[in-house]
């Protein structure tokens, strides 16, 4: 198993994009200047190699039936009593495909970013950031322990932080890091929380000790029964039923706010302050679904609890919707995507919470390939558009980016679930799986699929289609990276960019394929312990769901495969139609009916336009509390708490005065008597003895 | 029969330290403040020599090599702060100099 080469220097794929991080870190400033991106180039182009030649190594094993899961250590990171955590990897399949799809599309976005952000008078530290961020990354999904996990979890967090606060000369930026670092935080804490308690609980914070199978890591230990749990040792055998009843909406917390879930998803769309590939990577594509992945990683932990995978279904399927109609009054660009961004996230919780984490993971996949492309696409037009992203202000662009029309058509149609595009098919398994579990959450998550194809076309036909209008070039407050327009006005689409939004292109036309007509992604993934350990739990706690074994890439024990081109595709595919055609009558054919429309809706437009007012829900239900606490508690510490401390300095400061005028008055004289006084004094209690 | 016992030497080392004592106290002087407790010091020095040559033991005078040497060098730096105290104010007079308790 050892001769996949991508196996034995499994440690090279995080620490390439650190070195070149640091590498551009170090020397950005002074020498390489311009030429920043290329170690952060080279480090992830070869993790990008090494991810592909795994995953294909780990698909050549899996077709001679013998497929590969193994734990790597690389050395001990930290040891204390009985609590140890390795620096090391686990790789099995659900590894391998998110590691392409992190160090993949990443790598094309760090392309792209090049083109981007040429000119930019800090170049180097955004390369810097960005190779930060894909080791983070990277050690997030290869992690072989919780430990791990944490720390690409965190780290990925402060990469968002620093990237959205790129911009830290503009106010809005900064105050948009500070935000989602801080929503982010309140889901870090429940996710630490967890990981504390899987600890205490199981003695361990391995995902599977020192191999599959062996029942030595946290996510076997789960699937153990309780008699022969206590004979484990370092497992805390009294405290597993609360653990297993709390662990998994400790780590859902995390899970809501890495992966702007409501409550928490009020982060994301102040994010698209940062640079636009920062959007496409790390708020579209990868980081974003890292609560997808740890919760498909965790099943064992999250499966036999009911009211846990309710929870998540439901508020993802709440978030669906909620962002899903924000998003039709969006007029920003990137806001619409970063509002269908959480809308698609809700759609991949959905797929986890219903049973289906291969709907999820595959999901996330093809999300990843057709979001990114979208953002960048969105990046050419707001440069082309001297920053302005203001969909009313623009119209007609087909002929002004002729190729990016093209790559934003094929993102559209794909994020609209148009039949066969990738979109299309891992929505329809969503979807399935939602109907699986409850009609109602079926019905929802179509009527949201409706609505996406809606507001994806409205955004489509209003800025590509109808006449040419374009906005009046450039008033500020947009006006980052203005400076080198000079030479772009001859060309909006260089071939720096228009080579990985090709790419992606690709991906977005095919990626549905993985798993169609055939789900060999699915059954892929099914060969990771998580989701066969997750799986058979499944069977045993759940009520019968149908495609529970296809839901989990498992061959089904009745054997007959259901015919993969249902009626709900059908339906989902005419749903997709039928908002693409409601967005082309409103918005190409008549665009004047549609403002009427909003007119006549008045209060729900508006309610709309405010995004149902959460944001300012928020500041006056929980900031504005907080910020009065700790106004209250300044005030307590610096009128109180400082008046304690400083009346026992007052209280020696008048001694000293007193003092200075009775006995120590400066009299050579007087010290010499005093002691001599002192030495009497001691020399008659000893002779007195 | 020793024709100076123990006892003689003691009282000697007693009334040098209590001469050097009463000077110090009530002299104001720097430097005979100074000489005071060197005088005092010899007191110290001759009841370790006398205890050593009463005990047989080399120790006590080794020790009394040491403190004079320390002594000495540590008299040439008193005597040039005295100097430099006494360029500043003009006066030997210690109670000049009370300020420093500031």
């Amino acid at each position: 198993m050892d001769a996949l080469f991508a196996v034995k220097h499994s440690y090279l794929i995080p620490l390439l994009p650190l070195i070149g991080a640091i590498i551009a870190g170090a020397f950005g400033a002074k020498f390489l200047r311009g030429n920043s991106h290329w170690p952060i180039w080279i480090g992830v182009a070869i993790s990008a190699v090494m991810s592909l030649s795994l995953l294909f190594g780990m698909v050549g094993f899996w077709h001679e039936g013998k497929p590969l899961n193994i734990v790597v250590d690389w050395y001990t990171w930290i040891e204390a009593g009985s609590f140890k955590a390795t620096a090391g990897c686990f790789f099995d399949s659900l590894t391998a495909v998110m590691l392409c799809v992190v160090t993949g599309i990443g790598f094309l976005i760090t392309v792209y970013a090049a083109g981007y952000m040429k000119g930019e008078e800090v170049y180097f530290r955004f390369f810097a950031y960005l190779g930060l961020f894909i080791f983070s990354m990277t050690c997030l999904v290869m992690g072989n322990n919780f430990i791990m996990l944490y720390l690409g979890w965190e780290g990925v967090g402060l990469c968002s932080y620093l990237l959205i606060g790129y911009y830290y000369e503009r106010p809005s930026a900064v105050a948009a890091a500070k935000k989602a670092f801080l929503v982010n935080r309140i889901g870090d804490f429940g996710f630490g929380l967890g990981v504390m308690l899987i600890f205490l609980t199981f003695g361990t914070v391995s995902y599977f000790g020192t191999g599959v199978g062996t029942h030595t890591g946290v996510l076997e230990l789960a699937t153990l029964p309780l008699d022969q749990l206590s004979q484990i040792p370092g497992v805390n055998t009294s405290w597993v039923p609360m653990a297993m009843k709390w662990t998994p909406f400790l780590l859902m917390l995390g899970a809501f706010g890495k992966s702007a879930q409501f409550p928490l998803y009020v982060w994301l769309p102040d994010a698209m302050e940062g640079p636009t590939p920062v959007s496409a990577l790390i708020h579209a594509a990868t980081m974003v679904t890292a609560g997808v992945y740890m919760i498909a990683r965790c099943g064992t932990l999250f499966v036999s609890n009911g009211a846990a995978m309710t929870t998540i279904a439901a508020i993802g399927a709440f978030t669906a919707l909620l962002a899903a109609t924000i998003a039709l009054r969006q007029f920003d660009l990137k806001k619409v995507f970063a509002y269908s961004t959480i809308s698609q996230l809700g759609f991949m919780f959905v797929g986890v919470g219903c049973l289906a984490p291969v709907a999820g993971v595959f999901h996330l996949v093809t999300h990843a390939f057709f979001k990114a492309l979208l953002f960048l696409s969105s990046g050419v037009v707001m440069h082309a558009m001297s920053g302005e992203l203001d969909m009313r202000k623009m119209s007609g662009l087909k002929r002004v980016l002729p190729k990016t029309h093209i790559f934003m058509l094929v993102g559209c149609l794909a994020l609209s679930g148009f039949p066969l595009f990738s979109g299309f098919f891992s929505k329809d398994e969503i979807v399935a799986a939602a109907f699986g579990r409850s009609t109602f959450l079926g019905v929802v998550m179509l009527f949201t699929a409706f609505l996406t194809a809606y507001y994806t076309f409205r955004l489509y036909f209003r800025v590509f289609r109808g006449p040419l209008m374009v906005p009046h070039p450039p008033h500020d407050d947009h006006s980052h990276g203005s400076h080198d327009h000079h030479e772009e006005h001859h060309n909006h689409e260089p071939t720096l960019m228009m080579l990985p939004l090709a790419l992606l292109t690709i991906g977005a036309l095919l990626a549905g394929y993985f798993n169609f007509p055939t789900a060999h992604l699915g059954d892929f993934l099914g060969t990771s312990p998580s989701l066969t350990a997750s799986y058979e739990m499944a069977v045993e706690h759940t009520v019968a769901v149908p495609h529970l074994a296809e839901g989990y890439g498992q061959v089904a024990e009745a054997g007959a495969h259901e015919p993969m081109i249902s009626g709900l595709m059908v339906f989902s595919g005419l749903i997709s139609i039928a908002g693409i055609f409601a967005a082309y009558v409103l918005h190409l054919k008549n665009r004047r009916l549609d403002d009427k429309l909003a007119e006549d809706l008045g209060p729900l437009t508006r309610l709309l336009e405010a995004k149902y007012w959460v944001d300012e829900i928020y500041q006056a239900a929980i900031v504005n509390p907080l910020r009065a606490l700790g106004e209250f508690s300044y005030r307590f510490d610096r009128w109180i708490i400082d008046m304690l401390v400083n009346m026992s300095g007052w209280i020696c400061q008048l001694a000293g005065f007193f003092l200075k005028f009775t006995t120590q008055r400066g009299y050579l004289q007087g010290y010499g008597a005093a002691m001599l006084l002192g030495l009497a004094v001691i020399l008659i209690m000893v002779f007195m003895h | 029969m020793q024709l100076l016992a123990l006892q003689h030497y003691l009282a000697i080392g007693a009334i040098l330290f209590v001469i050097g004592l009463i000077g110090f106290i009530t002299r104001r002087n720097m430097i005979v403040i100074f000489l005071c407790t060197e005088l005092m010091f010899q007191g110290v020095i001759i009841n370790l020599v006398a205890f050593s040559r009463y005990t047989n033991n080399l120790a006590g005078q080794a020790f009394v090599i040491f403190i004079l040497v320390i002594a000495a060098s540590e008299a040439s730096l008193a005597l040039g702060l005295v100097i430099l105290l006494f360029r500043t104010k003009n006066t030997l007079d210690a109670d000049a100099w009370r300020e420093l308790k500031w």
